[in-house]
C-alpha cells in the first residue's frame, strides 16, 4: 500500500526545487540588479569635480541634449558602429564560405583563420597602434614600398575611424565567420542537390537558397556584434583615446573620461543608460527581425 | 662602472649606514611600532614605483608590517582612485598622486590625509624634511595642509641629437628662437630626420605646452579669467604647433612620451622634448649614449622657467591606519631609499642626495648624465609646477588645451578661432565650484 503522506506531488516538487534554488536566484538577480539601480541613482545626481553631490532629477538628461560633445559622440559611435558590421558580415560569410568549401583545409589553417579574436583587445590595439605608427609602422613601409602614399591612419581625423573599423574587422570577421560557418554545416543537402539538378550556377544558389537560408544565422551574428560595437572601447582607448580632436570620442569614450577622469560620475551615468538603452532598442530589433526571417 | 655595480655598492653602504642611523634613531623613534599591520600601496606602475618597490622587502623587514602593493597604469590607478574614495572606503592607505595635476581637486575633495603633523612630530631622526625639495613640498601644499611628500622631481627637458648638429653646423639652441631655426636648418640638410618631436596628444600636451607657454612670458590665468589669447598665450601655442607640424613627425597628434622616445632612441628625430624620467628608455640600448645632448627647454623672452614636478606619496584621509600609513611614506622618501633610486635614473627631491659623493660618481661616468643632472638642477631651482590651469579641474582644463593644439596642428581651426573656444571653455571651468 502507497503511503499518502510520503507521496511527492509535482506541486509540492515544484515548491521545493523553488525553495533551494531561491537564494542563488535572488543573489544572481541582486547583483544583476543593484550595479543597474546604482547608475539609475547616480543618473539623477549631479557632481561637482571635488564629489559633491546633489540631487538634479532630469538634470543630467536635458544637459545630455543640448550637449554637442553627447551627439557628435553619438555620430561617431553610429558611424563605427555600421561601418565596422558591414566589413565585418562581407568578409565573414566570404571567410565562412572558403572554410565550408574548403573542407582539405589542415586544421592549422582553420585555427589561424579564426585566431585574431582570441587574442585580448588590449595586445590587439598595442600591435596596431605600432603597425600604424607613421613613421615607424610596417604599414607606411609597405604603401611606399609599393609606390604608394603613407598615411596618417589613426592621426588622420577622416581615417581614424576607418582604420578602426578596420582593426576590429581585422579581429572580428572570423568570429562571425565561425557562426555562420555553423549555420552553413546545418543547411539542408537536399534543397543544394536539388538546385544541381535544375542547373542553378554556384552564384544563384548562393543567392537564392544559402543567404535565404543563412538570414536567422547572420542576424544572430548582427546581434552578437552590434551588441559589441555599440559599447566598443578597449582598441579606441588604447589607439586613439577619442583622438585626433574628437574624430573617435565615442559614447563610450566621452563617459568614461567624464566619469574618470573628470569626475562627473552623474553625468557619465546618464551618458552610459542612454547608450545602454540604445544598445536594448537594438537588440530588440534584430530579435524582431530574427523572428522574421526564421525558417 | 656600470648602474647595477653601483645600485649594489650603494645598497650595501646604505643597509649598513641604515643600521647605524636606525640604531641611533631608535631611541626615540621605534620603526617596529606598527609590527603586524598591513598597509596597502596604491601604486601607478612607473618607473617611480618600480624603483621603490625593489626594496619592499627591506620596509617589511624594518618595520615588521606588511606592505600590499595594488599596482595599475597611470590612468587605471586613478580610475581605481576614485572609485574607492567616493566609497569612502578604507581599502587603500596610500596612494601615488600628482599634485600638480589633482592636487586642487583631491585636496577640496577631503581625500589627502594631513601630513603636517606628522612629518614633523613622528618622523626619525635621519629622516630630513628640511631636506626634501622645498617647491615640491609647497607644490604638495593645499590650504595649509601638507597632503603629500616628493618621491621623485622631473619636467620635460630638450634631447638633441649632437652629431646631426655637427653635420648641419648649428649650435646648441639657447633661445626657442634658435630651436626653430635648427629644425629648418635640419629639415634642409636632411630630410629623412625628424626635426623636431614633442607631444602631441590631447590629455599630454599641456605638460610639454607649459614650458613654453611661461618661457615666452605667457601665464594661464590672468584676474580670474582664462588667458589664453592674449599675445604671449597665443605666441606660445603658436610657436608650439610651428614647431610640430611644420618639423614633426606625420601622426604627431597621437604623440605622447611612449612615441616620442621611440622615434629618437631609434635615430630618427634630431631634437625631442620630453620628460627628463624618459633618460633611461633614450640611452636603453646604448645608441643615443654618445650623440645626445641635453639642455633644459632654451630660453624665451621670459628666460627659462621650466615646468618641474614630481610624483608624491598620500596618506588616504579615510584610511583607518595613518599612522603606520605614514610609516610606509617617511621611509619610501628618506634619504637612503632614495639615494638607492637615483642610482636606478630616479631624479631625487633631495638636493643633498644629489650631491651625495657615489651618486656624483655614476652621474660624472658619462656625459649625458652630467647634462641630465645640470637640466634637473635648473628645473628644481627655477622651475614651475603649473602644468595646466591652476583650478579644481585641472584634468579638464588641460583638454582644452590640447584641443586648441590639435586643431592648429591639423588646420582645423585658425589661432584665433582655436583659443577663442579654448578660452570659452576655460572660463567655465574657471567658473565652477
Amino acid at each position: 500500500m502507497v503511503d499518502a503522506a510520503n507521496t511527492v506531488t509535482p506541486d509540492r516538487q515544484r515548491a521545493e526545487l523553488a525553495a533551494l534554488s531561491a537564494p542563488a536566484v535572488l543573489f544572481t538577480l541582486a547583483m544583476i540588479a543593484f550595479p543597474v539601480i546604482y547608475t539609475v541613482w547616480l543618473g539623477f545626481h549631479s557632481f561637482t569635480s571635488t564629489g559633491q553631490q546633489s540631487f538634479t532629477g532630469l538634470g543630467n538628461y536635458s544637459k545630455l541634449i543640448a550637449d554637442n560633445e553627447f551627439w557628435h559622440g553619438l555620430w561617431v559611435t553610429l558611424a563605427l558602429y555600421l561601418l565596422s558590421l558591414v566589413l565585418q558580415l562581407f568578409l565573414g560569410i566570404w571567410l565562412a564560405m572558403l572554410l565550408f568549401n574548403a573542407k582539405r583545409l589542415p586544421g592549422i589553417v582553420r585555427s589561424l583563420f579564426i585566431s585574431p579574436f582570441m587574442m585580448p583587445p588590449v595586445v590587439a590595439g598595442l600591435m596596431w597602434l605600432v603597425i600604424l605608427d607613421p613613421s615607424l609602422g610596417a604599414a607606411n613601409y609597405i604603401l611606399q614600398a609599393a609606390g604608394l602614399p603613407p598615411s596618417d591612419w589613426l592621426a588622420s581625423p577622416i581615417w581614424v575611424i576607418p582604420t578602426i573599423a578596420l582593426i576590429d574587422t581585422w579581429q572580428w570577421a572570423p568570429y562571425v565567420a565561425l557562426i555562420v560557418l555553423g549555420g552553413l554545416q546545418s543547411l539542408p543537402p537536399s534543397v543544394y542537390e536539388a538546385a544541381q539538378i535544375d542547373g542553378a550556377s554556384a552564384f544563384t544558389t548562393f543567392r537564392r537558397i544559402t543567404l535565404p537560408l543563412l538570414l536567422p544565422t547572420i542576424v544572430t551574428a548582427v546581434i552578437l556584434r552590434s551588441v559589441d560595437l555599440l559599447r566598443f572601447f578597449d582598441i579606441i582607448y588604447i589607439t586613439t583615446q577619442g583622438g585626433p580632436g574628437n574624430a573617435s570620442n565615442t559614447l563610450n569614450i566621452y563617459g568614461f573620461r567624464v566619469g574618470f577622469e573628470f569626475f562627473n560620475i552623474g553625468y557619465a551615468s546618464a551618458l552610459m543608460l542612454t547608450l545602454t538603452a540604445i544598445v536594448f532598442g537594438a537588440v530588440l530589433a534584430f530579435n524582431r527581425l530574427r523572428g522574421a526571417v526564421a525558417w | 662602472m656600470s648602474g647595477n655595480a653601483f645600485a649594489t655598492r650603494v645598497a650595501v653602504t646604505v643597509v649598513a649606514l641604515g643600521a647605524v642611523t636606525t640604531a641611533a634613531g631608535a631611541a626615540d623613534f621605534d620603526w617596529k611600532k606598527f609590527q603586524g599591520k598591513t598597509v596597502t600601496f596604491l601604486a601607478n606602475n612607473n618607473p617611480v614605483s618600480q624603483a621603490l618597490l625593489t626594496y619592499k622587502g627591506d620596509f617589511e623587514k624594518l618595520t615588521g608590517m606588511t606592505l600590499k602593493v595594488d599596482g595599475y597604469q597611470e590612468q587605471q590607478m586613478r580610475q581605481r582612485l576614485v572609485t574607492v574614495m567616493n566609497a569612502r572606503s578604507d581599502e587603500v592607505d596610500v596612494f601615488m598622486t600628482l599634485p600638480s595635476r589633482e592636487g586642487e581637486q583631491f585636496a577640496a575633495a577631503g581625500w589627502y590625509g594631513d601630513l603636517s603633523a606628522m612629518s614633523k612630530n613622528q618622523a626619525a631622526k635621519d629622516y630630513d624634511f628640511a631636506g626634501l625639495s622645498q617647491a615640491l613640498l609647497k607644490a604638495g601644499t593645499f590650504g595649509g595642509k601638507l597632503t603629500s611628500m616628493p618621491m621623485n622631481i622631473e619636467g620635460p627637458i630638450l634631447y638633441y641629437r649632437t652629431d646631426i648638429f655637427k653635420k648641419c653646423g648649428i649650435e646648441k639652441p639657447a633661445t626657442i628662437k634658435d630651436v626653430e631655426a635648427a629644425a629648418q636648418k635640419i629639415k634642409a640638410c636632411d630630410s629623412t630626420i625628424t626635426p623636431f618631436v614633442s607631444r602631441g596628444l590631447k590629455p599630454a600636451v599641456a605638460y610639454t605646452f607649459s614650458n613654453m607657454l611661461h618661457n615666452i612670458g605667457g601665464s594661464y590665468m590672468a584676474n580670474g579669467k582664462s588667458n589664453l589669447c592674449s599675445p604671449k598665450g597665443k605666441e606660445a601655442l603658436d610657436t608650439y604647433i610651428r614647431l610640430l607640424r611644420d618639423y614633426g613627425p606625420p601622426g604627431v597628434v597621437n604623440y605622447s612620451f611612449q612615441q616620442i622616445s621611440a622615434l629618437y632612441r631609434s635615430g630618427r628625430a634630431a631634437m625631442s622634448f620630453e620628460s627628463s624620467n624618459e633618460l633611461r628608455t633614450v640611452m636603453d640600448g646604448g645608441e643615443r649614449l654618445k650623440d645626445t645632448g641635453l639642455a633644459p627647454f632654451p630660453a624665451g623672452e621670459a628666460g627659462l622657467v621650466p615646468t618641474a614636478i614630481g610624483w608624491g606619496m598620500a596618506v588616504s584621509a579615510f584610511s583607518k591606519q595613518q599612522e603606520p600609513a605614514w610609516y610606509f611614506v617617511q621611509w619610501a622618501t628618506s634619504p637612503e631609499v632614495q639615494k638607492r633610486m637615483a642610482a636606478q635614473g630616479i631624479a631625487p627631491p633631495r638636493p643633498a642626495v644629489a650631491n651625495d659623493p657615489d651618486y656624483r660618481k655614476w652621474i660624472d661616468e658619462q656625459p649625458v648624465r652630467k647634462e641630465w643632472q645640470a637640466a634637473l638642477d635648473v628645473l628644481a631651482t627655477k622651475g614651475s609646477s603649473e602644468v595646466g590651469y591652476p583650478i579644481v579641474a585641472n584634468p579638464q582644463s588641460r583638454e582644452f588645451i590640447g584641443q586648441a593644439v590639435q586643431d592648429l596642428i591639423l588646420k582645423q581651426k585658425t589661432l584665433d578661432q582655436a583659443c577663442a573656444d579654448a578660452d570659452k571653455g576655460l572660463n567655465e571651468l574657471i567658473a565652477q565650484k
